[in-house]
């Protein structure tokens, strides 16, 4: 026989994930990433109570600025999909602003900077 | 006189005579007797009628438990399977959330969830397991899983909220009976139209309220169902008709076992059957906390700590554990850009150039005071990248 801890955990969630998303489905890629970045909307103070207690709590945790999605899923126990298909219809809603991911700084061309450097030479040295 | 005597026509009478009394008095006793053994084989008749339909209902009471056994236990081992294979589909969502497999898991997590519904329904009427207890759990959550149980899920909707739990022993029968409530409302309503659930607050306890806009029942139906849910109905799995409609016989099983009351003999708004379940207040506590991750506890059930009862506000500051909760989340992430430079959407004109103004004058100061000319000439560094700021 395993221990009782072992046993403990063996019972379901009494809500499951798909009624949480109300059967909703994912959301594109482009429209929320892993690192697509979230926050609240600057008027949620008028949050209606129509809203589910887990959108409740995803707007309080993205209250308090921008999270990524990885995070915010990362918070809850929900699996990240269900998380995404929430925030998109929080998003929808207008209590969410999504902003893409901050894009990696493009490499210079070296060749500029060393016209720069030549020109600044030039000039000054 | 005496050609009388002589004449045989009289002898004859009297002979036809005596006969015919004779006849007549054997013809009465036999009557008699034949009456007697009528009244005693009528008795006899009624006695073995009565000892026959006896047998029978014993033999139907027999077969009935046998029946009642065999499909408990093949119900129990079903229900064992469902709840193994909700845990498996649960495990899967979490470890592959993030594919697009997840709606796919999401579909057979639903399918599971009617086919455990369907076998526990069954056990309730033979008596039997209802699954396993479950903890403490808000009325919403309980409405929410009577809602995942049915196929159409999608057209119910809920209404409005309360501050109340549900006690672990009434959570499971509560969600089975209300999502036979709701299998009904959705099965016999258009597919375009929506169940709506409100829950409210009345002396005896909480009503949850189920109305939909179907076509409603007929005196025959209601009729029905109400006995059902009355504790005059026949107990067991026969009876329940071909197609077998379980709904209302295994709601009015678990209302008597639990002790709550369902009833159906009004009309919604929406011209269809407005169904009540009573929850009186023994199978009710407070809100219960939200068993959500740790640090948003106190994020999660704003709503219902802040109007709820105070028992809850109380328990909400400490874990079950004694320790301290937080309150309010920080920002949890340094976004690289998001702190300075990327301007948030709500930060008007005026705000960024104040800001922006601020910072040069900060930087200013911070270079009339360290005005040491040869420091600025050694950290030749520091200062080209200051001045990159100041043009």
């Amino acid at each position: 026989m395993t221990g009782f801890d072992e046993l403990e955990p063996q019972t379901p969630e009494l809500v499951r994930p798909y009624v949480i998303t109300k059967g909703r489905g994912l959301p594109d890629e482009e429209q929320l990433s892993l690192i697509t970045l979230v926050t609240a909307a600057a008027d949620h103070q008028q949050r209606p109570t129509r809203l589910s207690p887990e959108e409740q709590s995803l707007l309080e945790l993205c209250s308090a600025g921008y999270l990524s999605v990885a995070e915010i899923a990362g918070h809850t126990r929900l699996p990240l999909g269900v998380v995404k298909i929430l925030l998109a219809a929080l998003t929808e809603g207008g209590y969410l602003i999504t902003r893409p991911p901050v894009q990696r700084a493009p490499l210079a061309d070296r060749e500029i900077l060393e016209e720069v450097l030549n020109g600044l030479r030039a000039k000054f040295g | 006189m005496t050609d009388y005597i002589q004449n045989p026509v009289l002898w004859a009478l009297l002979v036809a005579v005596i006969v015919a009394v004779a006849v007549i008095v054997r013809q009465r006793r036999a009557t008699r007797t034949l009456r007697q053994e009528f009244a005693d084989l009528r008795d006899r008749h009624a006695e073995l009628e009565n000892g026959y339909a006896k047998s029978v209902e014993a033999a139907q009471e027999r077969a009935e438990e046998a029946t009642k056994t065999v499909l408990k236990s093949a119900m129990r081992t079903l229900q064992g399977l469902a709840a193994e294979q909700q845990l498996i589909v649960s495990r899967l969502q979490n470890k592959y959330g993030e594919s697009v497999i997840l709606q796919d898991l999401l579909e057979i997590d639903h399918t599971n969830s009617q086919f455990g519904r369907r076998a526990q329904s069954i056990a309730v009427l033979c008596d039997g397991w209802l699954g396993r207890q479950r903890d403490v759990a808000s009325v919403y959550d309980v409405v929410r899983s009577a809602q995942g149980r049915i196929r159409h899920y999608r057209r119910v909707e809920i209404l409005s909220q309360v501050d109340f739990g549900i006690t672990s022993r009434a959570v499971e029968p509560v969600a089975l009976a209300l999502a036979e409530l709701l299998d009904n409302a959705t099965s016999y309503s258009s597919p375009d139209t929506v169940v709506e659930i409100n829950i409210r607050t009345v002396p005896k306890g909480i009503c949850i309220v189920v109305d939909d806009a179907g076509v409603g029942m007929n005196d025959e139906e209601r009729a029905r169902a109400e006995k059902l849910l009355s504790s005059e109905r026949v107990s067991g799995v026969s009876g329940l008709g071909n197609p077998p409609q379980f709904g209302f016989a295994v709601i009015g099983v678990l209302a008597e076992r639990f002790g709550f009351e369902v009833s159906v003999d009004s009309t919604s708004p929406y011209g269809g059957v407005r169904s009540v379940l009573l929850l009186p207040h023994d199978l009710l506590t407070s809100a219960p906390e939200q068993k959500e991750p740790a640090p948003v506890v106190p994020a999660a059930a704003p709503a219902p700590t802040h109007s709820g009862p105070e028992p809850a506000s109380a328990a909400s500051t400490t874990t079950a554990d004694g320790l301290p909760k937080r309150r309010r989340k920080r920002p949890m992430a340094i976004v690289p850009g998001s702190a300075s430079d990327a301007p948030t959407p709500a930060r008007t004109g005026a705000e960024t150039a104040a800001i922006m103004g601020a910072f040069q004058r900060g930087t200013r100061s911070g270079r009339a005071t360290h005005a040491d000319p040869a420091e600025q000439s050694s950290s030749t560094r520091g200062a080209s990248s200051e001045g990159h700021e100041f043009s």
